[in-house]
């Protein structure tokens, strides 16, 4: 479509062509599925911001009990008559609060240990050793012995989740930066006297951006599942409601048997964040490296 | 010679991560806010019976004390008490963990089954409708919640058609052959759910690394000779496409054990995740402590298994 008039400007002017941010961007919108990827997590962005005004908070008890879906309870009723549409509202806010908290907090960790330990070669061998033991262990237990000791709260999960999250960012981070750090620009910052703080915060986290970008995504569709995860084994904050939270209580209460609505309205809110999150880490990936990308223009 | 010292060094690192994975849990119970004693403590008791129940445990000695202790009583498989039932930790948890075993090992076995053929498919018909069905179906697997798969298998299978028990891991009073029959059944639900959650994992890295080795020259040249494009995707690629899919293993253990922890709480399933799941309803800390260094050694042993049996098949990683 575009294609000829493209060829023409970037052959007329091939230094003042589109920026690299600008070529992702335009190759992102092709991807139908990554485009609807990204709707559906401003969707759920949006209900998690606007959960008041959309539902009630659920509380107390309702008087049908274990009711089936229906025009008053959308996503049916719990085993203690409370609406499951506004347990999940409210649970987008604490399951996205948590995802982008535990994310937020579990780059700052990876990206400053990948990247310390790519630029500083003497601490590269014990971060890399930590990473690796870190990454071998089964983290879910962990997590499970630390929530438990340190009680159940939304911090607690956040911290616990970033904690145990970081060496994932740390080992991509650092195979992204290892090659950047041996590059000549790099080299030539040194021989002019550039401190190691201006040439790591001008060359070597400018170019490990995109993979960091992908990270937040991957990373907080995996802090939701965590939470989820903990939730479901009863250590979500329970003064919040959360996906885990519903799904735990449709566990216990033994309504899961009889009322199939409980559990698969949060479950499907769950598969929906995790696969868009994937779906939109993927086509952001697509759209960045020239060979997989449907614009014409390299 | 070569292979000796890189066992050696696997063994060291094994080690390492074990000592690592106990320390952090012996500090991580000791500074944390929950104080264990108040955990066993009822508010019934004075500051006398306290004390006595400090003393008891040993929570009265210095953290160092405490640690040297911890680390010598472990090397003796001594896992402390359960705060609640009284019996050594050990004792609750090795009954358990056979189940576990069982659980995890047939579920990875089975995902091997089934995966690797799906990754050939997909890289053999890499591109057609087959391939995008297998690849999509990948991603959808790995972003699913375990208690998900979990319940909707329950539901189908367990509820809905019957086929299957839904909880438990053997019937009562069955004995011989009818025993393992009962074992097999009470097993496909859980087991299936923690293959839908690891099977997409292998299935795309497999298919990566095989449209890799199909791209390499000792498949044009096989091709060239005349060797038909089976016995080239059998003999040729597969080969060396299943080595990096085997440090795939490794990665995945962990969140294997995870994936069990979980699948055990919905099907009743008697193995160490649903002990963690009872410990963490009656805040019973050694349990939960005891059950991770059990877990993280499994994991450990299984992980070194793994990258002899890797060292075994690749000679380069030897020399590296």
């Amino acid at each position: 479509m575009s294609g000829l008039s493209e060829e023409l400007t970037t052959a007329v002017e091939p230094v003042a062509g589109p920026t690299p941010a600008a070529r992702t961007w335009r190759a992102f919108r092709r991807n139908p599925l990554g485009l609807v990827a990204v709707g559906l997590l401003a969707l759920l962005l949006v209900v998690a911001l606007a959960a008041p005004l959309i539902a009630d908070y659920p509380r107390g008890y309702g008087e049908d009990v274990l009711a089936g879906p229906s025009a008053a309870h959308w996503f049916g009723t719990d085993h203690l008559g409370r609406d499951i549409f506004a347990q999940v509202v409210w649970g987008t806010r604490t399951s996205m609060m948590v995802g982008l908290g535990a994310s937020a907090l579990a780059i700052v960790l990876g990206v400053a240990v990948g990247v310390g330990g790519a630029y500083f070669k003497r601490v590269d061998g014990v971060l890399g050793l930590l990473v690796d033991v870190m990454l071998s262990l089964p983290v879910l237990p962990l997590m499970i012995l630390v929530a438990a000791l340190a009680g159940p709260s939304v911090t607690t999960l956040v911290v616990v989740i970033a904690v145990f999250s970081w060496p994932e960012v740390a080992r991509v981070v650092r195979s992204q930066a290892l090659p950047i750090v041996g590059l000549s620009y790099v080299d030539a910052a040194h021989v002019m006297g550039a401190p190691n703080r201006w040439v790591l915060l001008r060359h070597v986290l400018p170019a490990v951006s995109p993979v960091i970008a992908v990270s937040v995504v991957v990373t907080a569709s995996r802090a939701v599942l965590s939470e989820a995860g903990l939730a479901f084994l009863g250590l979500g904050d329970p003064s919040s409601w959360s996906w885990g939270t519903i799904l735990y209580n449709a566990q216990r209460s033994g309504s899961l048997s009889s009322s199939w609505w409980t559990a698969f309205f949060p479950s499907l809110a769950i598969l929906l964040l995790v696969v868009a999150a994937t779906l939109v880490a993927l086509a952001y990936n697509d759209a960045r490296n020239p060979r997989t990308r449907q614009d014409g223009a390299r | 010679m070569a292979l000796l010292r890189f066992t050696s060094l696997r063994v060291l690192r094994c080690l390492l991560t074990l000592w690592f994975a106990v320390s952090v849990t012996f500090f991580v119970v000791r500074l944390l806010p929950g104080d264990p004693a108040l955990a066993i403590a009822s508010p019934t008791m004075d500051e006398a019976q306290r004390q006595q129940i400090l003393a008891d445990f040993g929570l009265d000695r210095p953290l160092a004390v405490q640690y040297v202790t911890y680390l010598g009583e472990l090397l003796q498989g001594n896992l402390g008490v359960s705060f609640r039932q009284s019996v050594p930790v050990s004792e609750v948890l090795l009954e358990r963990l056979p189940w576990t075993l069982i659980l995890t090992g047939s579920a990875l076995l089975l995902t091997l089954v089934i995966g690797l053929p799906l990754g050939v498919l997909a890289a053999t018909h890499r591109g057609g409708a087959l391939d995008r069905v297998i690849q999509v179906g990948g991603v959808v697997g790995q972003s699913l919640f375990v208690p998900t798969v979990g319940i909707a298998l329950l539901y189908t299978f367990g509820l809905w058609l019957g086929w299957f028990p839904i909880g438990g891991a053997i019937d009562d009073d069955v004995y011989g052959l009818e025993a393992y029959a009962s074992i097999a059944r009470h097993l496909v639900l859980p087991c299936l759910s923690l293959v839908v959650l690891q099977i997409g994992a292998y299935v795309l890295t497999l298919r990566t690394n095989l449209i890799d080795a199909l791209g390499e020259e000792y498949c044009t040249v096989a091709r060239a000779k005349g060797a038909p494009e089976r016995r080239v995707v059998w003999k040729h690629a597969l080969r060396n496409a299943l080595l990096p899919t085997t440090t795939l293993v490794g990665l995945q253990l962990g969140l294997l054990v995870g994936g069990a922890v979980l699948t055990e709480t919905i099907f009743a399933y008697p193995g160490v995740g649903r002990a963690i799941y009872e410990s963490v309803g009656q805040l019973d800390f050694p349990v939960l402590q005891g059950a991770f260094v059990l877990l993280a050694a499994a994991v450990v042993v299984a992980n070194l298994l793994t990258d002899i049996a890797y060292g075994l098949l690749d000679p380069r990683v030897r020399a590296a």
